[in-house]
């Protein structure tokens, strides 16, 4: 239960929000080697300096229909090039996930074909989860199905280049973030099509007792502050009204083990095919197959309270685990600290109507949950930060009241100085008799990831950082590494969320200590390489899951020691039997995660020996990473002609979003 | 038992290039064979490897029946020596697998220089669908470009 301040401005915590229509400036722009072009009457390439692949811009339909509010991307997008006006080359995306426990298997198939004229190379920007294991890529041509090669990442591009050169039709696949990948086909001929299959393994998240299954479906618009660069390249984006007439179908089989509760899927129009105890089967109903929002599906099981659990697999290089951590149920029962909050609001352009608005209410409804003895401050960034006073306020009503004053006051504006927004909130001297929370509330549009890290990483002290993602298709990778650094815990508020529901959820977490200062005790086990190195903070109603390495019994006890509230707190892990199969992923991801500890490392404490390890170890498990990439060339066939020209895939903007402002140069 | 393991070279006796290769890097797609004589074919394992040329595997295509119509598996760590090691199996009944020669996957590969490549291959293991060692002949073969 939580409870709250009684003022006049808090008697509705829900603000009246609106939907907005998209605007897409008629601009892309890759500051990776700064280049940038528009859109113009006629195809034109522009050679990109500093060895970025050639980028063709295409020119729209003058003609096509707008759309309206409630159908957006009703119309299609039609291209130009050599005079005809044809669809453009990614028809179709197809994704089947398995859920068993809380390891997906997810395969993604990415139908191309060549509706042009002429010989054509397709070049495609794309999400998926930053946690993906990606570890099989394959290439069909017809019936034929050439798997693809995991290489290191020049060498892959150099051989990509080459036979596209010669006429080969080749695919790479290359992680430019590490939740964003760019698919390039090579030679596609006219009329031909060619399929691209991905499969990856990945854990899913558990909060406030539901699992949390999220396939992103589009690359949002990021802000790069001047000086710092943009590997993304062709990223171009629909007009409001336009469609590519890319669509996509999506499938998942949950097989939980134990009686599924309950699911919901507030992103998506959902049809289900099978619900039955452990088992459920749903799939995007045929009028939802625009991809402009992430998929959510969440589902919770039977029974009062899961305890941690561990998962074993065995295969020819050794031994891997799992394991969930849940807090235990005694943490919960601890009361809260006085609080010191500092709520920290995107302002920029990309925020400007719905996610504005729900951002609004959140914060509106958490000032209102305010008692007596707590403190805030509320501060706001877009092209610079600005605050409602230069120290944390009291909770008092009056208080309280200038606050939601200020935050009725606050407009969207250009440019997402996220850095100036970072400062302002670490900066100011902190009140030690109370917990200092920083609530960042943004949906992560910026190109300079890493150097926020850093920047969090450096000023941190005693704060702790909570991020709530906001939009349609948050850039969660930025989100969740925030609050993973902030040693706090991440939530999301998508378009139909409740504002203030994630507002309650996050004042009833923050109301009871963590499990901090974490140790586990391994035991006979002998477990080795347990990734995140750092072991996260446990809060009420969150899991975290920790991978690693053993070589010992497999049935010893696992005990986890820790404190709460300054009390030590200690619990015990069951062990399931090595031999007994849990699952053929864990190897894939256990190698993900600890690239992605190196790759944090590599943002904390760079070290020229860090990508060097990260490339081996992808290279090992046959994964992608920034240092490694997936090949396939079929060298059985030389395409006709000599010319071909690259055609990116313009993608719909995230849905409910303006992105106006999302380049610096607006 | 060693008896069955086999190592080919296939060193391309009659060249499928006319004339000398001209620029520096090459293209190759080279078909794998496995000849299991009369006994049906439901898995194998074997090397692949170019002994003479700096080379880079660049995919790995399925074979022509539909028991190995699938791309094959690769072995990672072999990879990055530029060695392939492949396999397959299929799980079906003997009157469906395949019996006599069989071209199980295509190699597509890179190569640098103006030496004609030296192919290898190491049969490392076969059986049949119950699971008993075989004795099969593997062969690999240049495919053409049209």
């Amino acid at each position: 239960m939580v409870a709250g301040l009684l003022l006049d401005g808090c008697a509705s915590p829900h603000i009246k929000t609106r939907m907005t229509d998209f605007y897409i400036p008629d601009v892309y722009e890759s500051t990776n080697g700064g280049y940038s072009g528009y859109y113009s009457q006629s195809a034109r390439s522009i050679s990109a300096p500093g060895g970025v692949d050639e980028v063709w811009i295409i020119p729209r339909n003058p003609a096509a229909t707008p759309g309206n509010e409630e159908t957006p991307d009703s119309s299609l997008l039609l291209a130009n090039l050599g005079g005809g006006e044809i669809p453009m080359p990614l028809s179709h995306t197809d994704v089947n996930a398995s859920l068993s426990g809380y390891i997906g298997a997810v395969e993604v198939t990415q139908q191309f074909e060549n509706p042009y004229t002429k010989k054509i190379e397709a070049v495609y920007v794309f999400p998926l989860p930053h946690n993906a294991a990606i570890n099989e890529f394959l290439m069909t041509i017809g019936k034929r199905r050439i798997r693809g090669i995991i290489r290191e990442r020049k060498e892959a591009q150099a051989i990509y280049q080459e036979a596209k050169r010669q006429g080969y039709a080749a695919t790479l696949l290359t992680e430019e973030r590490p939740n964003i990948f760019r698919q390039s086909i090579a030679n596609i001929e006219p009329g031909a099509e060619i399929d691209v299959h991905i499969k990856y393994f990945q854990t899913l998240d558990y909060m406030d007792g539901w699992y949390e299954f999220v396939f992103p479906m589009v690359v949002g618009p990021r802000f790069n502050p001047p000086g710092t660069t943009n590997s993304l390249g062709a990223v171009t984006y629909l007009k409001p009204g336009e469609r590519n007439g890319h669509d996509i179908s999506l499938r998942v089989e949950v097989d939980a083990g134990v009686p599924i509760k309950d699911f919901e899927c507030k992103t998506h129009v959902i049809t289900k095919s099978v619900f039955s105890s452990g088992h459920l089967a749903v799939q995007l109903a045929p009028n939802d197959t625009v991809p402009n929002k992430d998929f959510v599906l969440r589902y919770r099981v039977t029974g009062d309270r899961i305890g941690s659990s561990l998962l074993t697999q065995r295969d020819e290089r050794g031994d891997y685990f799992t394991v969930m951590l849940y807090p235990p149920q005694e943490v919960g029962s601890l009361l809260r600290q006085p609080l010191e909050l500092v709520f920290v609001l995107d302002c920029s352009g990309s925020m400007s109507g719905h996610p504005i608005e729900q951002a609004k209410a959140a914060v509106e409804r958490g000032l209102c949950l305010l008692r007596p003895g707590d403190s805030f401050q509320l501060i706001s960034f877009s092209s610079t930060a600005s605050q409602l006073g230069p120290q944390p306020l009291e909770a008092t009503p009056e208080n309280v009241q200038r606050g939601l004053n200020y935050l009725r006051s606050l407009n969207t504006d250009n440019g997402t100085m996220m850095i100036e927004g970072i400062k302002a909130a670490l900066n100011f001297p902190h009140d030690p008799k109370r917990l200092r929370f920083v609530c960042f509330l943004t949906d992560g549009y910026i190109g300079n990831e890493t150097e926020i890290l850093a920047e969090i990483r450096k000023r941190i002290g005693d704060s702790r950082i909570f991020s709530f993602g906001i939009g349609s298709s948050v850039n969660r990778y930025l989100l969740d590494q925030m609050a993973k650094a902030g040693r706090g815990a991440v939530a999301y508020l998508g378009p139909a969320d409740d504002a203030a529901k994630i507002m309650d959820d996050f004042f009833d977490r923050i109301s009871h200590p963590a499990l901090t200062n974490i140790k586990m005790d391994w035991g006979a086990m002998e477990a080795s390489e347990v990734f995140p190195r750092e072991i996260p903070d446990l809060f009420p109603g969150r899991a975290v899951v920790l991978t690693g390495r053993f070589k010992g019994a497999s049935n010893a006890a696992v005990r986890v020691s820790g404190n709460a509230a300054n009390a030590p707190v200690e619990f015990e892990i069951p062990v399931g039997s090595i031999g007994v199969v849990a699952n053929k992923g864990l190897p894939g991801i256990w190698a993900r995660t600890k690239i992605a500890d190196l790759e944090n490392q590599d943002i904390y404490a760079p070290n020229p020996e860090l990508p060097y390890e990260i490339k081996q170890v992808a290279l090992d498990y046959g994964l992608m990473s920034p240092f490694t990439a997936f090949l396939a060339v079929d060298a059985s066939d030389v395409t006709d002609g000599t010319e071909s020209e690259t055609v990116p895939v313009t993608i719909p903007a995230p849905a409910g979003m303006k992105t106006k402002t999302t380049t610096p140069d607006d | 038992m060693k008896r069955w393991l086999t190592i080919l070279i296939c060193a391309l006796a009659a060249p499928l290039f006319a004339q000398e290769l001209e620029s520096q890097a090459h293209f190759h797609a080279v078909d794998i064979y496995a000849d299991s004589g009369n006994a049906p074919l439901a898995a194998y394992q074997l090397e692949f490897s170019v002994t003479n040329v700096v080379t880079k595997i660049a995919g790995i295509e399925g074979g022509q029946h539909r028991a190995f119509r699938d791309a094959p598996f690769y072995d990672p760590k072999a990879m990055q020596q530029e060695r392939v090691i492949i396999g397959a199996f299929s799980t079906d009944v003997a009157e469906n697998l395949p019996k006599g020669k069989t071209r199980v996957a295509t190699i597509h590969l890179e190569t640098f220089g103006n030496t004609r490549p030296i192919f290898q291959l190491k049969l490392q293991t076969a059986a049949d669908s119950a699971g008993n060692k075989i004795p099969v002949t593997v062969t690999c073969e240049e495919k053409k470009i049209q």
